[in-house]
């Protein structure tokens, strides 16, 4: 499988790792920047190029790893070109681009992937099956809290290029929540960037009301200081209750004299494990190429998770409750 | 005067260890737990309000159902006793009215029991966010959620004794901490609240609110009957404060012994609490005040608000949209 990088960030490196870990070199990389291009190439044994479309020419995937309002014209490319696609979440900025998206590739006969990681995340998974399972009877109250602190790279905190925190990082458990939940029909927002919007930092709560007559809590942040990244999840059903917090979880704890420790520039949970959750999940991307088999997380999926992202924000800026039989 | 509320039989306990206080005897409507008390706790059980209020008395803690509780607090005033009211003090907003009148034309003290205040970490928490600690401060989002009640007292989960289920029972602890920690009022209220637990009572049983409150911030609150009734202990009481220089987070029952045992229990393991009990300074606050003749720290006023934030968490649910508090 050849396979092209678009995007040498964060979510860059963590798939080109994965890549490599699922056996893959990378057939070549392009970034906004030639020299960014240049040094992970170096780094990763692959080639940088100038631009898509030269990209594209060696590849039969190309790997999305570009700030989101790039998502839909880079795939619009990548399609027309005949290559299948694994993009990072969110899926896009507006519906609009999405459905767009999933058109163009449906039409041009090419898979399209986003890379909804979380559901990747073996506690994640593990405690959807317990739901699914029956073992917890029916979802009652869901707690998903997800909270780092703000992204040092300029375009997170541009929301034009990013949507800002409720749509960058709280898609991870909007995704998850209506994979455990269904089908939403109210979502009301809160958050500190709507009363303070020059602030870098951000925080969040996003309440979602379920057909079914559960209800979901979710917590996001961009407010802790540097390094702190905190998730953790609460199902409680009528028969039974999980509960996980990163606190509690981690294998390692570190007591050493601190030195000058280098933080990444984004947060990222980090569980030890002997393949890591991005791993996991180029491999399944990978697999269900091969294989022709479906894959978990639909684009639809990402699609419904962008919708529940954007009426939060428009819960913000209209201060009401947005019912989702009548809205987009 | 009476047994229903459970927090009776910690304060018998409590006033028994106070050197320069009597207990005289109670009262109970219900006679085999009036008979069950009086034998478990050596002390006068009276068939009724009116007889116990008979015993020359300085004050009264009230115990009753929420509905009774009216009933209870304008004899008692009507004695002329100080009292002590269990919380929400009331079900409806014309009842709490009625017992701030009887208790004004009485010239009797008035203290609702919200022993949070004087739990000691809550207390540091309010002076590090007095001081400034946290800077400009976004957001708050706390957790009261519990087992359901009703194995204690069954009138919990009864609409008619209790008025309401969750969201009356559990949200308006963290108000008060909400209103009295930040120094603001609840501007608006929007809650999610629905029966997903229990289908065999006639209240609610989980509830996710969010506040706006005057000062600027925002406020979530999980009330929920969410933990089982197998849960290591009756359940959590946790905020987390957000500002721009961070957050701080408090977990005021974190002080336990973990306690696992051979012999079958419906709590294994068993968080063995050994922290301070706040119930004790509570009372010492409330014949302080006696002594002192001045007004208590924790008011009807504080009582009163408290309540409206409930019930107006049930007109949201009601409409699925905001309610603002009217300016009374």
């Amino acid at each position: 499988m050849r396979v092209g990088m678009v995007g040498t960030g964060s979510m860059g490196l963590a798939h080109a790792n994965a890549w490599l870990e699922a056996g893959v070199r990378l057939s070549g990389v392009i970034s906004g920047h030639l020299e960014h291009a240049q040094a992970f190439a170096q780094q990763h044994h692959t080639q940088a190029f100038q631009s898509l479309q030269d990209l594209l020419e060696v590849v039969d995937v190309l790997d999305i790893c570009a700030p989101t309002h790039l998502h839909r014209e880079m795939t619009e490319v990548a399609a027309l070109a005949g290559k299948h696609i694994i993009c990072e979440k969110p899926i896009a900025l507006s519906v609009q681009d999405a459905r767009a998206m999933i058109e163009v590739c449906s039409s041009h006969k090419v898979r399209l992937f986003i890379a909804q990681v979380v559901r990747f995340f073996p506690q994640y998974r593990a405690a959807q099956e317990i739901l699914k399972s029956g073992q917890l009877g029916n979802l009652g109250v869901l707690r998903l809290k997800r909270a780092g602190y703000p992204p040092s790279p300029t375009w997170f905190l541009d929301e034009t290029k990013s949507g800002g925190m409720v749509m960058d990082l709280m898609i991870h458990d909007f995704d998850y929540a209506l994979w455990l939940g269904g089908q939403v029909s109210r979502v009301y927002a809160t958050s500190a960037r709507a009363f303070h919007p020059s602030s870098n930092r951000d925080y969040a709560l996003v309440t979602l009301g379920f057909e079914s007559g559960a209800m979901a809590q979710i917590e996001g942040g961009w407010a802790y200081p540097k390094g702190t990244f905190r998730t953790s999840l609460d199902i409680a059903g009528s028969q039974g209750l999980i509960e996980w917090h990163s606190d509690s979880s981690s294998t390692i704890k570190n007591f050493l004299e601190p030195q000058d420790t280098d933080v990444g520039a984004v947060g990222i949970p980090s569980s030890v494990l002997t393949e890591d959750p991005y791993t996991t999940q180029i491999k399944h991307f990978k697999h269900a190429l091969e294989n022709e088999t479906p894959f978990d997380v639909t684009p639809q999926d990402a699609l419904a998770a962008l919708e529940i992202a954007l009426a939060a924000r428009e819960s913000l800026q209209s201060g009401r409750a947005v019912h989702l039989a009548g809205f987009r | 005067m009476s047994f229903a509320h459970l927090h009776a039989e910690g304060y018998i306990g409590l006033l028994r260890s106070m050197p320069d206080i009597e207990v005289v005897g109670f009262s109970d409507l219900d006679h085999a737990r009036g008979m069950a008390m009086s034998q478990q706790y050596s002390s006068i059980r009276f068939p009724s309000h009116e007889t116990l209020l008979e015993q020359n008395l300085d004050a009264v803690i009230v115990c009753t159902e929420n509905a009774t509780r009216r009933e209870a607090v304008e004899l008692a005033a009507r004695a002329g006793c100080h009292i002590l009211c269990e919380k929400p003090i009331a079900v409806t907003l014309s009842d709490a009215l009625a017992m701030r009148d009887a208790v004004a034309s009485a010239g009797v003290n008035f203290m609702t029991a919200f022993p949070m205040r004087f739990d000691p970490s809550i207390q540091i928490i309010r002076e590090l966010v007095q001081a400034g600690d946290l800077g400009r401060v976004y957001g708050v989002n706390g957790i009261n959620h519990s087992e359901i009640p009703r194995a204690h007292r069954a009138w919990f989960a009864s609409r008619e004794l209790a008025g309401g289920g969750a969201v009356m029972d559990h949200t308006v602890h963290l108000t008060d901490l909400y209103r009295w920690i930040f120094d603001t009022e609840i501007l608006e209220v929007y809650a999610e609240v629905s029966n997903p637990f229990y289908p065999d009572v006639d209240v609610d049983t989980a509830g996710i609110v969010t506040f706006k409150l005057e000062n600027g911030m925002f406020a979530g609150i999980d009330c929920s009957w969410s933990r089982p009734t197998t849960y290591p202990r009756w359940g959590h009481l946790k905020l987390e404060i957000v500002g721009e220089r961070g957050s701080l987070e408090v977990d005021a029952f974190a002080q336990h012994l973990t306690l696992t045992s051979t012999k079958p229990s419906s709590r294994n393991p068993n968080w063995h609490g050994w922290g301070s009990d706040p119930n004790k300074a509570m009372l010492t606050e409330f014949f302080a005040s006696i002594e002192e003749a001045r007004e208590p720290s924790v008011t009807w006023k504080d009582g009163f608000e408290a309540l409206r934030v409930a019930l107006t968490c049930y007109e949201s649910a009601g409409i699925g949209q905001p309610v603002r508090l009217e300016n009374l």
